[in-house]
């Protein structure tokens, strides 16, 4: 379960205070999924990055599984915009290195993360390097990294937006057999709004208004069989990008 | 490395020494002599003179650039990773880089003697600085996004350092190292013209001086082979602990 109350984040520069989140809350229950939407700017990074443990000042609280946000305490995994891979370590390197890094020798079991790679159709790169991989087996090495962890937490920064159509809608069928699997609490930026309506279970609209209303909804439409193909998806979607729009004129008038 | 590395180095060698021969006989002085002449005098006298010479050139090579690599690599990766450091100490390293090293020369020799030490400072001297600035850049360049993952794990510096930090300064590190190798050996010679009885400086100067030109041939011979040898070794740990920059 992951619990945000009356988060407020400001950032300092020299001789300024610009605030990117201002009094939200939101309630995620465990093994549920968040997508956060909204344009670029409006905070949606900052917020996965306090839930990360990136970012320690804000006000407010944020807590795991009632516990506050401790990256060397809970196990939280982060996977971000350009998949975090290094590049200088191996498939299989790169998948062990999260547990590595936990210290967690019990994680380490090779069955698991056999199998998960199996799963992914990346057993066969173990051991290449990042950089001889397409970006779709990259995604998924990232994918396995962090479903490897079993972690509390999942956190995914716009995770599928590099990928061409045709490959980001079979990651997305991926994530979801995975996290299926694992019961992992998720929150994950997006742009695309398809992306919000098909993997989040919560869809939040972060305004864009500096320290505006974010606005959160239920998706009626999670989980239904091929969605994608279906009228009621089209109509939410559009249904979601008023929404925003909306918000964007507020924000311009505001400006 | 290719298959065919070595094949190339014996045709740059050979074309060396066919460039060797044809200028030497056009000049026909025995300020150049045949190529020939030299390596059958280099046979002759390697292990009865040269190669005690060689030895104390590597070794004050070796302890120059060991002294830069533990001092230049530890300071460029905390210049690289803490901004406020860098901010500190670039100033530093900005003004104190360009100064030709070599004209540091005789004040190295009044403090540390005209010994090894004031030679092998002088090596380092001028390792130090590429191998500062070029892991400090290359830690630099390293994408923010890279460390969230490892931080949102509650990742130490040692682990930063081991996972992110090390990996991915060793190539630009290697680098910095190969350019500076050739400056390093060539300021040796000069160093070793001064205050001591041994290293090749010493030994090519001295044949120079008792005109026999065959000797001084050879320790330049021999010098350059220092030379070869060296960037060889540092080729090969390039390809086995960068193997993923090859892909």
């Amino acid at each position: 379960m992951i619990e945000i109350a009356d988060l407020t984040v400001r950032y300092r520069s020299d001789n300024d205070i610009y605030t990117a989140i201002k009094d939200f809350s939101l309630t995620i229950p465990s093994g549920g999924t968040c997508a956060v939407i909204g344009p670029s700017g409006c905070g949606k990074s900052t917020l996965l990055k306090v839930v990360a443990g990136l970012i320690k000042e804000y006000d407010g609280s944020v807590s795991i599984n009632g516990q506050p946000v401790n990256p060397k305490g809970q196990t939280i995994g982060f996977m971000p915009q350009n998949y975090g891979l290094l590049p200088w370590k191996t498939v299989y390197d790169n998948v062990i290195l999260g547990m590595k890094i936990k210290k967690s020798p019990e994680l380490l079991d090779r069955n698991v993360i056999k199998h998960l790679m199996r799963q992914l159709g990346i057993e066969g790169l173990a051991r290449r390097y990042p950089n001889e991989l397409s970006g779709g087996q990259q995604q998924r090495v990232a994918l396995a990294r962090v479903f490897a962890l079993q972690p509390d937490v999942l956190l995914m920064d716009e995770p599928f937006s590099a990928l061409d159509a045709i490959t980001r809608e079979e990651m997305q069928d991926i994530f979801l057999k995975l996290w299926r699997r694992f019961e992992v609490s998720t929150i994950f930026v997006t742009h695309y709004v398809e992306e919000a309506l098909y993997l989040g279970q919560k869809i939040v609209i972060l305004s864009s208004d500096e320290g505006g209303r974010s606005q959160i909804m239920d998706n009626p439409l999670f989980g239904e069989k091929d969605i994608r193909e279906k009228e009621e998806f089209f109509q939410m979607g559009l249904k979601l990008r008023n929404i925003i729009k909306k918000d964007w004129e507020q924000a311009w008038e505001n400006m | 490395m290719g298959k065919y590395v070595g094949f190339w180095y014996i045709m740059a060698a050979l074309f060396l020494t066919l460039l060797w021969m044809a200028v030497s006989e056009l000049v026909a002085l025995p300020i150049i002599p045949s190529p020939f002449k030299v390596v059958d005098n280099l046979a002759d006298i390697f292990m009865k003179y040269i190669a005690v010479h060689s030895l104390y050139s590597l070794w004050r090579i070796a302890a120059g650039l060991i002294l830069a690599i533990v001092i230049g690599l530890p300071l460029g990766v905390v210049m690289g990773y803490f901004p406020k450091v860098d901010r500190f100490l670039a100033p530093l390293v900005y003004l104190t880089y360009p100064i030709p090293k070599i004209a540091l020369l005789p004040i190295l020799m009044l403090l540390f003697g005209i010994g090894d030490s004031s030679k092998i400072v002088m090596i380092f001297l001028i390792i130090v600085f590429q191998v500062v600035v070029a892991v400090r850049d290359g830690i630099r360049s390293i994408p923010k996004e890279t460390y969230y993952p490892l931080y949102s794990l509650g990742a130490s510096f040692t682990d930063i350092f081991y996972e992110v930090l090390w990996p991915a300064s060793l190539p630009k590190f290697i680098t910095a190292v190969r350019v500076a190798l050739a400056t390093a050996i060539s300021v040796l010679f000069f160093t070793e013209t001064f205050g001591t009885q041994y290293g090749m400086g010493y030994f090519i100067m001295d044949a120079w001086l008792r005109v026999n030109y065959l000797e001084m041939y050879s320790g330049i011979v021999v010098l350059s082979l220092i030379g070869l040898l060296l960037f060889t070794i540092i080729d090969v740990i390039e390809h086995y602990s960068c193997q993923w920059q090859s892909k």
